[in-house]
């Protein structure tokens, strides 16, 4: 395990030692369009440390990567490398001050080979000046067995590789650049265990030669295996730093989440229905696998999970983006082939999706042509779409959801987030469905929005309908949940009632390594 | 962690490589050879001095053209103006032959001029985000109809001879067949061993992860329309030299058949793949199927039928290719 | 979109052809006589008809580079079925025609099945669907209609060539679908963020199925109408078509990325190149000389429309 850190204490940056810091933040800002993402937050990273960042979605982690990638530039407060204020203008930049990110995305070229993605914008040359393609396979070579990577092919073009060892070519290409500080964005959240496993094992090498490495997870035994200190960050503001040793689960949580759960989420209403939906034994290729479960009129059943566990694969299969390669979806008990989803919509069953402005929303159109399009067969008048009808119906909806815009022909990418997501379900709810499915229906949306999306959720419920919502923030599942569902590896891993679903039970499901593969 | 000097193989064997990074190349330098072999058969006449001699020289300046196209699609981008391009080049240095420049003006100054515009071409797509096709559309139409105009199609003859260097036959060899072979080692080099030439893959791979990797894409792109322009006017002049006139006017479907040449050779048509010797050979082998088709008395006319299933399947075989990867 | 940010593009390009027919008219009487008028029209015809269809294909995020070989690949077809085959005339005009369709269906089904960009599948049928009319013809032309077939391109009804009567009732139809339709509000819908449309139950493939095909029909129906008028069929009809297409519905106002565009645009834009070819042709530009004209305001018209996209900050 990595080099053993100096004192630690609650915040960082005292002056006497941030002459050998690889990166430290003070009292950084930065907004956007108005609105405080991340405000006032210190915190350093010491040599050869892993700085685990936490924080739930939306609480500001991702704005502090890219602020330190060189991608966002602070609005007040200082970088420092080596104890000297940096402005990083651009990712560049950052790279020189030994800086390196691991994407999320995995930034490649597809198309070339291991060793050259390694090497790409500073590959070796020869005495001429040409690129020295040996020197550059036997460095390549080099970096991935010193990775303990020995398996990869350096000749091997990256399209036909896993994530887990992309991932592992983004590390090796951040040596390659000598990096002494190394982001890791949510870097287990797409992998296998056996990749988790050896990805560990990496961060572990990397620490004990003295590289600093940021990592940002939200997997509990990954943070207590690997981190040195944690950093918390909520609502945009810096919680604590601590030492791992100072903390247990329970506690990360409690200051993450700040507050108590239960009061923030409305309370069930009336009565659970008859079976809405049903899915037996339905699976999708390898993402989906043997799903089998029942959804009530009048229930809000959440589907827990890590991203990549299959929760957002089983709505699309519901919804006839990928119809199912086996089993069997009833819908009010009877078998139905869901092909499309316009055979879908014909079943009453809607779905907002997970990805508003690529999946939700057509961003360049107004308000009233979003709201239209799931609705065009419903609005028409012999064969024309009625224009007159189209505006009522958008009209009806900025009423009854509160959207605020200052009309229905404003264009959608000019509203908030929480009014986006209120257009969305204003187009679902307008084909009155009977069974809605909602991805993330709270993803990156302020909390006042937030709180309206929850109440309306259970007067649908307490109308009657049947609701499926994935989430990734615990305290939601659990606040609004009547029955909580634990995905992984592309099966239902556990299931809780209301009454058992507790952040430590769910949490302990969701990040249970064992979960990914189970058989 | 220490590394351990043993004689483990560092990656695969250079056999492996050649096989792995050449796949569309030497499947098109086989059906090359298949022809010869099975066409020459059946018709000895085909591999005559000097039908050998026309299918090599008589096509190289479309050889010599793809080279520049294979980096254009290469770097994610496409260029249709070039048969105009070569048009109006083969024109410009024809005039300033017979206008009695000297012969050295008469080679420079088109290739220049077509350095100059395709350079413009690959400002106006890198910096205003219009994608290549529309920008090349509209340059197809300014060169063609510039040229038109300016000329009203008229022949050009009587050049000096020792301008017409397509022509010249240093050690029995006609020199068009040495630019083909030269221009496209020096550019196969050149893309493999430079950072520029990386950075065409890189760019048309990935724009973001170029980016990341301090690669500056606008720049590339433009330099990438340059260098296909310095390709492009070499093609003009040997379009221009290899006979005794010069008919001012746009060569039907030229960029067609350039674009084609790219695409059969391995270019990707998705960008961030390919090499410029598979376009090479590409070019070799339609001259070959339009010659085979001559010598087996199959209709010349079917030739652009034969292209068109070609591009198609390759562009299938590509999209398969590429969902298998995924 | 409100209806005056989209009517925008179009206001100004109506102004502009106002202006280029009162420049033009002023520079030559013999342009605004009625007699020119019509005949300009009677030439428009054909770009026009499938520059409808284009429209819908450029609204979508797409396009269809082999319009102008489908238009040959009709014409030499009609021929064959006609002299080689000897079917009876219309018959052989309505099986050309379906050829034709199929042709456009073709490419939309290598469009959608296959995922290929659009660009490239047309770019590969433009060589193959020219190449079977060039080896279906052997490059040889057919003649010898009979008289009442010179009716399409060459006969008048109410003294108002035939063909402008088939292009204003094709015009009305295309603006009639894009923008009073569910099938108008789908394809919009696709070209601005065809992911979105098919989570909101659109139906993308079969929308953009019938797209392509109806670009190969109205080819189609242009190729009957142009052999008509110039009474004979030759295999290299339709050469460059494409070019004339495209650069009328970008001028149009049609945006190439897609989601944006209408029919009116796309007629202001032709009736502009047309405009200008005229104009200049009579003022004693050479011929061919003005395409170069139509270069330079296509590459213009795009530029704008490009620097406009950015200060909205789109």
């Amino acid at each position: 395990m990595g080099s053993g850190t100096q004192n630690s204490d609650s915040a960082g940056g005292d002056g006497a030692t941030s002459g050998f810091l690889p990166i430290e933040l003070r009292a950084v800002s930065k907004s956007f369009a108005g609105i405080k993402v991340v405000s006032n937050v210190s915190f350093d990273i010491r040599p050869g440390e892993v700085h685990a960042l936490m924080g739930e979605n939306g609480a500001g982690k991702s704005t502090m990567i890219k602020i330190m990638a060189g991608l966002h530039q602070a609005d007040e407060g200082d970088i420092l490398v080596n104890g000297k204020v940096v402005k990083f203008a651009s990712p560049k930049d950052a790279h020189a001050a030994g800086i390196a990110t691991v994407h999320q995305e995995l930034l490649l070229f597809p198309e070339l080979t291991v060793a050259e993605n390694i090497f790409l914008g500073q590959t070796p040359k020869t005495a001429m000046g040409l690129i020295d393609w040996q020197a550059m396979r036997v460095r390549a070579r080099d970096l991935l067995n010193s990775l303990d990577s020995h398996d990869l092919d350096i000749d091997q073009k990256v399209a036909s590789l896993s994530v887990g060892n992309r991932q592992r070519i983004e590390i090796a290409r951040a040596l390659a650049q000598d990096a002494r500080v190394l982001i890791m964005d949510e870097p287990t959240a797409a992998l296998a265990e056996a990749d988790v496993q050896r990805l560990m094992a990496i961060v572990r090498n990397l620490c004990a030669r003295g590289v600093a490495i940021v990592y940002v997870s939200h997997r509990m035994p990954e943070i207590f295996a690997l981190a040195n200190r944690v950093t918390v960050l909520r609502d945009g503001q810096h919680v604590a730093t601590k030492p791992v040793s100072e903390v247990d689960e329970a506690k990360l949580v409690s200051m993450m989440v700040g507050r108590s759960i239960d009061r923030l989420y409305p309370p069930k209403q009336g009565e659970n229905g008859n079976v809405a939906l049903e899915l037996r034994k339905v699976s999708f290729g390898k993402v989906v696998r043997d799903i089998s479960f029942s959804l009530r009129y009048g229930e809000i059943l959440g589907l827990a999970g890590l991203v990549g566990s299959g929760r957002t694969e089983t709505a699309l299969t519901i919804f006839g983006i990928t119809p199912p390669t086996s089993g069997d979806i009833l819908v009010d008990g009877k078998p139905q082939v869901i092909s499309s989803p316009e055979a879908a919509r014909d079943l009453g069953i809607a779905y907002v999706p997970e990805d508003r402005g690529q999946q939700g929303l057509i961003k360049a159109q107004s308000i009233e042509d979003n709201i239209a399009l799931a609705n065009l067969r419903r609005l028409m008048r012999g064969i024309f779409v009625d224009a007159a009808r189209v505006t009522e119906e958008a009209r009806k909806a900025i009423t009854r959801f509160g959207i605020r815009a200052r009309g229905p022909e404003q264009l959608v990418r000019q509203l908030s987030g929480g009014n986006q997501q209120k257009v969305v379900l204003g187009k679902w709810l307008a084909t009155n469905p009977r069974i809605l499915i909602m991805d993330e229906p709270t993803r990156g949306i302020d909390v006042g929005a937030k709180a309206e999306i929850h109440q309306l959720m259970r007067k649908l419920a307490g109308e009657g309908m049947a609701i499926l919502m994935i989430s990734s923030e615990l305290p939601e599942v659990l606040g609004m949940s009547d029955r909580v569902l634990v995905m992984g590896g592309g099966r239902v891993v556990a299931e809780f009632d209301k009454a058992h679903a507790t952040a430590e039970a769910v949490g302990a499901e969701m990040t249970r390594s064992d979960a990914r593969d189970a058989a | 962690m220490t590394v351990e000097a043993s004689p483990a193989p560092l990656g695969r064997s250079a056999f492996q490589r050649f096989i792995g990074g050449y796949g569309q190349e030497i499947v098109v330098f086989l059906s090359i050879v298949f022809l010869f072999i099975v066409v020459g058969a059946i018709n000895p006449r085909f591999l005559s001095d000097t039908n050998i001699n026309s299918i090599f020289a008589g096509n190289a300046y479309i050889a010599v053209a793809a080279i520049g196209m294979s980096m254009i699609i290469i770097a994610g981008h496409i260029d249709v103006s070039v048969g105009a391009l070569i048009g109006v080049i083969a024109t410009i240095a024809g005039t300033l032959a017979v206008s009695g420049y000297p012969v050295w003006v008469a080679w420079t100054v088109p290739v220049l001029f077509s350095i100059v515009v395709n350079g413009l071409v690959g400002a106006l797509v890198a910096y205003t985000r219009i994608p290549s096709i529309v920008v090349t559309l509209g340059m197809l139409s300014i060169l063609k109809g510039g040229l038109i105009s300016a000329t009203a199609g008229a022949w050009i003859s009587d050049m000096p001879p020792e301008f017409m260097i397509a022509q010249m036959r240093p050690f029995g060899i006609p020199s068009a067949v040495y630019f083909m072979v030269i221009l496209t080692i020096i550019a196969s080099l050149f893309i493999r061993y430079t950072d520029f030439g990386r950075s065409i893959y890189a760019v048309g791979g990935n724009m973001e992860a170029a980016r990341a990797a301090g690669i500056n894409p606008e720049r590339t792109v433009v330099g990438v329309f340059a260098l296909h322009g310095f390709f492009a006017g070499i093609a003009g002049i040997l379009f221009a030299t290899q006979l005794q006139v010069i008919q001012s006017t746009v060569p039907p479907n030229l960029e067609l058949t350039v674009i084609t040449a790219s695409v059969i050779g391995g270019v990707s048509i998705l960008g961030g793949t390919g090499t410029v010797i598979g376009s090479t050979l590409a070019a070799i082998l339609f001259a070959c199927i339009g010659s085979a088709l001559i010598f087996l008395n199959v209709s010349a006319y079917w030739l652009r039928a034969v292209l068109g299933l070609m591009i198609l399947a390759t562009v299938l075989a590509d999209m398969a290719r590429r969902r298998r990867a995924k | 979109m409100t209806l005056s940010r989209l009517l925008r593009h179009e206001t100004i390009l109506a102004v502009l052809t106002v202006i280029a027919l009162i420049v033009l008219a002023s520079l030559s009487d013999k342009f605004f006589t009625t007699e020119n008028l019509l005949n300009q029209g009677r030439l428009m015809s054909e770009v026009g008809l499938v520059a409808l269809a284009m429209t819908f294909v450029i609204v979508t995020g797409g396009i269809d580079l082999s319009v102008g070989s489908i238009l040959g690949l009709t014409a030499i077809l009609l021929g064959v079925f006609w002299k080689n085959l000897g079917l009876p005339l219309p018959a052989a005009i309505a099986l050309a025609m379906l050829c034709g369709t199929f042709a456009g269906w073709v490419n939309g089904y290598i469009i959608t099945r296959f995922n290929v960009p659009a660009l490239i599948a047309t770019l590969a049928t433009l060589a193959l669907y020219r190449g079977l009319a060039e080896g279906i013809s052997q490059a040889r032309s057919v003649r010898g209609y009979p008289e009442w077939f010179f009716f399409f391109g060459q006969g008048e009804v109410l003294g108002v060539p035939f063909q402008l009567w088939l292009l204003g009732i094709a015009t009305v139809i295309a603006a009639v679908v894009l923008g009073l339709t569910p099938f108008g509000r789908a394809t919009y819908a696709i070209g601005a963020n065809e992911t979105a449309a098919r989570f909101s139950g659109i139906r993308v493939n079969a929308t953009k199925l019938w797209i392509y095909s109806a670009a190969g029909f109205l080819s189609a129906l242009a190729a009957v109408v142009f052999v008509s008028r110039v009474t004979t069929t030759r295999s290299d009809m339709g050469t460059g078509l494409e070019l004339d297409v495209i650069t009328g519905v970008v001028l149009g106002g049609t945006s190439i990325f897609g989601g944006r565009g209408t029919i009116i645009g796309t007629v202001l834009g032709l009736i502009l190149i047309q405009a200008l070819k005229n104009g200049l042709a009579l003022s004693g530009v050479k011929g061919d000389g003005t395409i170069v004209v139509i270069g330079l305001v296509l590459i213009g018209a795009i530029l704008v429309g490009a620097l406009f996209d950015k200060n909205r900050g789109g």
